[in-house]
């Protein structure tokens, strides 16, 4: 029972990561490959401010957040007026400059053998309150003016322009609220974990934020979070397949692409109504049974 | 006094001059004509304009004020909209969506009202909400509104990205082509369309086309570019006579033959 | 100076390799504009390739050499025909080739983890260790045959981008893909062409890199480096490639010999960051505004 809350306690904090780029990738057409960073951001600020300087934990994630969001900011000042590919290979170097910089961190972040003795204060239901939360916020984001100019510019930036939209501002705020929610999650982790190490927010963990939120649908905020429970219970449950967890990743990415660019909810939302569809659809195809039959 | 004045306008790509040197001037609530053969540059101008280019020299005022180092965003919301020569609608979102977007550039009110949903923010977008249905309507296009963009008709994309426009409440309008690819009958609709929505929001129309019908059917007056330069200007009559743009339009062959 | 001198040529010998990267990652990008992350997956085809011909086989070194050149091909052309094909028929976004490219990339490193092992292997000692001695400066064969073996293949290509009928088609897509699908041009075909070229160059940098260092599964991370060259060079520009590349090399190789290999690496990605803020076009690339 403790093992399934644990998973299940991880999968909240990974959900929270997860919504956070989604909103960057899913929804604002801007990829990240070094989303852990701010991931780790928000792990060592929380974990700092809590082991070293006795800050109370609701405080600590606050702060977290916030210094995570700053970092996204200031990220995005000259990164963000970079094209596509130029903003993916910058927040590559990022991801990588981060994990150095804990790396070489001496006494503050406890450089690569980690930071350890952190309070364990993200119990299950914490968490859990704390991940809804977060999703009720990005969905409330998402259905704003925010959200649609942040569709407008995934759709077309040009367009999205002539519209009146100051599509870098907005993307600026995309990136921050992007890297606040990493942060959030990041802080959750490590106060879940209490030890945590820069390997840990390496390019796997980016990966594998990544291929959740592609597999889930991008622009699709129940299929990210969906598809978070998937990506992240499953390498859980299947500890001996570990060293193919990336091997898989990376099919899954090239995969949904190629095959199912849409992902698992093809960018539709899930709700009670298209529950509701999909049982009267299924209901239609077994014969003898529903309107399907009558002609 | 002309809302919209060009002075000297320029752009030049590498070697390229794509636009040299032109001047135009549209009073308020006028229709005017640019045309010219493929790569004349019109499409420069409006780029030039709408602050997508930077002009290499000379100046664009909108309603007196200077338009020099804006961003098209800033553009936009000064009140010069456009449409694009390939129709740039957002594809994946619903025809209302794509309507409300260009009418939420002042909305009032911010992430964190949008994130508790008070009541100012519900309002807001119940607003937003009923002028785009209202615009929707206007252009017929109202039984559309849940259309995903992609889905609508060729013709209907083509009225949505007009309304899409229409939606930033614009003084200045810049058609590109808005009847590419459509047939007589569409284009004969479009240009009654164009006139309506001109006397409706008090518009001032700066129209790209190469349907020669529309141009000579709702345009006061009309500027020819070729190459970049212009060639003529003035009303559709002086422009069908000009020996000029007859050969910039038809070729050497046709005015051999002329002279022969 | 003597020491100078010496990382000049390191430098240069490393640069040569980088250009080989870069000029195929140039090319993709000018033809489909978007960064080909899975660059590094032709790099270790190559790489692994040349390493098993080489110990398992006992192939001479000229036919690993081809080898491995095979093997880089064979991956690119593969990855074109599989992933990037279908997305480029459906007109998806630039988004998704970044994404299956990336997705490419770590599919490519973690399988030959998985299956071959993460261990570092190194290269029989075929050339590495025989080198010259000039006046305290010393130039290994392996240097030498990098420069001239590169040199060849870059002033091949450059002369069928420049001179051929293929070459002026690859030239004019970079330019608009599209209207040269409509001149006539079988645009598939030509795609294929443009990764089999980079395959094989990849490939063979991966040979050199595997016989410089050793081969291991992160061999292919050595792309970025390519890629701040290509970019550094001006996306698009080929002789921007092979200097940006050569130019790297020397910068990089003076830092790690002076300084420490920590801070070479951080140089690379903030001089990419300068030079995307500074001249987004890259040195030598054009100033281009994109068509509307
Ligand atoms: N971003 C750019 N970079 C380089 N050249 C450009 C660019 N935009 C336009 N041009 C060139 O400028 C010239 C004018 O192009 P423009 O699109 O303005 O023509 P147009 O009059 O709109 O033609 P059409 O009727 O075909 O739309 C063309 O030769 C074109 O190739
Ligand atoms: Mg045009």
């Amino acid at each position: 029972m403790g093992y399934l809350l644990g998973i299940m306690t991880l999968i909240c904090c990974n959900i929270i990561v997860v919504i956070g780029l989604s909103l960057l990738t899913g929804f604002t057409g801007i990829f990240s490959f070094g989303h852990a960073a701010y991931m780790a951001i928000g792990a060592y600020s929380a974990a700092i401010l809590t082991t070293k300087l006795g800050v109370p934990f609701v405080l600590a994630l606050i702060v977290a957040v916030m210094i995570a969001a700053l970092a996204g900011r200031l990220i995005g000042i000259p990164t963000l007026k970079l094209v596509g590919d130029y903003f993916a290979i910058a927040m590559l170097g990022l991801g990588e400059t981060v994990r150095l910089l804990l790396d070489n961190g001496g006494k503050l972040t406890g450089g690569a053998r980690g930071f350890g003795n952190i309070p364990g204060k993200t119990a299950f239901p914490i968490a859990f309150v704390i991940m809804v939360f977060s999703v009720i916020v990005m969905r409330n984001i998402i259905g704003s003016r925010y959200g649609r100019c942040f569709l407008a510019i995934r759709e077309d930036e040009l367009a999205a322009e002539c519209c009146g939209i100051d599509t870098y501002g907005l993307k600026k705020t995309s990136l921050t609220i992007s890297a606040a929610f990493g942060g959030l999650g990041g802080a959750l982790f490590a106060h879940y974990i209490t030890y945590i190490q820069p390997i840990m927010f390496d390019m796997a963990k980016s990966t594998e934020i990544a291929a959740a939120v592609v597999f889930g649908g991008l622009g699709s905020l129940s299929g990210s979070i969906i598809a978070s429970i998937i990506l992240i219970g499953i390498p859980e449950v299947l500890r001996p397949l570990y060293q193919w967890r990336l091997v898989f990743y990376g099919l899954l990415l090239v995969g949904t692409i190629v095959l199912r660019p849409q992902g698992l909810m093809g960018g539709r939302e899930f709700t009670i109504q298209g529950l509701k569809n999909a049982a009267q659809w299924v209901q239609e195809k077994i014969p003898g049974r529903g309107k399907g039959e009558k002609r | 006094m002309s809302i919209l004045k060009i002075e000297g306008l320029t752009k030049v790509f590498g070697g390229l001059t794509a636009v040299s040197n032109l001047n135009i001037s549209i009073p308020q609530g006028r229709i005017y004509g640019l045309i010219g053969p493929n790569g004349a540059g019109k499409t420069t101008v409006f780029n030039m304009i709408t602050g997508i280019y930077q002009p290499t020299r000379g100046i664009v005022e909108a309603e007196g004020k200077s338009l020099a180092g804006l961003k098209p965003n800033q553009i936009a919301q000064a009140g010069v909209a456009r449409t694009f020569q390939n129709l740039r609608l957002f594809k994946k979102l619903t025809a209302l969506e794509n309507i409300i977007i260009a009418g939420q550039y002042n909305t009032k009110y911010n992430l964190v009202t949008a994130v508790l949903q008070n009541r100012a923010f519900k309002e807001e977008e119940k607003r937003l909400r009923q002028e785009a249905l209202q615009l929707l309507d206007l252009v017929g296009l109202s039984e559309y509104a849940e259309y995903k963009a992609s889905n609508l008709p060729y013709g209907h994309q083509r009225r949505l990205e007009i309304a899409r426009a229409l939606a930033l409440k614009p003084k200045i309008l810049l058609l590109d082509e808005p009847a590419a690819g459509m047939n007589p009958e569409e284009s004969l609709a479009l240009m009654g369309f164009i006139r309506d929505i001109k006397d409706k929001f008090g518009l001032t129309i700066l129209l790209i086309e190469h349907h020669m019908e529309i141009v000579m059917g709702i345009c006061e007056h009309i500027v020819v570019l070729n190459f970049g330069v212009e060639i003529a200007h003035g009303s559709p009559e002086e422009i069908q006579n000009n020996s000029e743009v007859i050969t910039a339009y038809l070729g050497e062959v046709e005015k051999d033959d002329a002279a022969s | 100076m003597i020491k100078f001198i010496q990382q000049l040529i390191n430098g240069t010998s490393i640069g040569f390799v980088y250009a080989l990267i870069a000029i195929g990652y140039s090319l993709i990008y000018s033809i489909l504009s978007f960064s080909n992350f899975a660059h590094s997956t032709f790099i270790i085809a190559g790489a692994y390739t040349g390493f098993f011909l080489l110990t398992a086989v006992s192939l001479p070194l000229p036919f690993s050499l081809l080898g491995a050149i095979v093997g880089g091909i064979l991956i690119a052309v593969f990855a074109e025909k599989v992933a990037y094909r279908p997305i480029r028929e459906r007109g998806n976004p630039t988004l998704y080739f970044i994404i299956a490219s990336m997705g490419m990339s770590i599919f490519g490193e973690n399988i030959v983890i998985a299956t071959i092992g993460p261990k570092f292997r190194s290269y029989p000692p075929i050339l590495s260790v025989t080198a010259y001695q000039i006046g305290g400066i010393s130039i290994s064969v392996l240097d030498i045959m990098a420069a001239v073996v590169g040199s060849i293949f870059l002033l091949m290509l450059m002369y069928v981008v420049n001179k051929t009928r293929q070459g002026m088609a690859i030239r004019a897509a970079a330019f608009d893909l599209e209207t040269v699908g409509l001149m006539g041009v079988n645009t598939n075909q030509l795609i294929s062409l443009v990764f089999l070229v980079a395959g094989a160059l990849a490939g063979l940098a991966g040979f050199f890199l595997g016989m410089k260092y050793t081969v291991f599964p992160q061999l292919g991370n050595l792309t970025m480096k390519a890629y701040v060259a290509a970019v550094f060079g001006g996306l698009g520009s080929l002789p921007g490639a092979v200097i940006g590349s050569v130019f790297l090399g020397i910068i990089e190789t003076i830092i790690a010999g002076y300084f420490s290999s920590t801070l070479r690496d951080i140089f690379v990605f903030a001089l990419l960051i300068l030079v995307l803020l500074v001249r987004p076009s890259g040195l030598m690339g054009a100033k281009r505004e994109d068509k509307v």
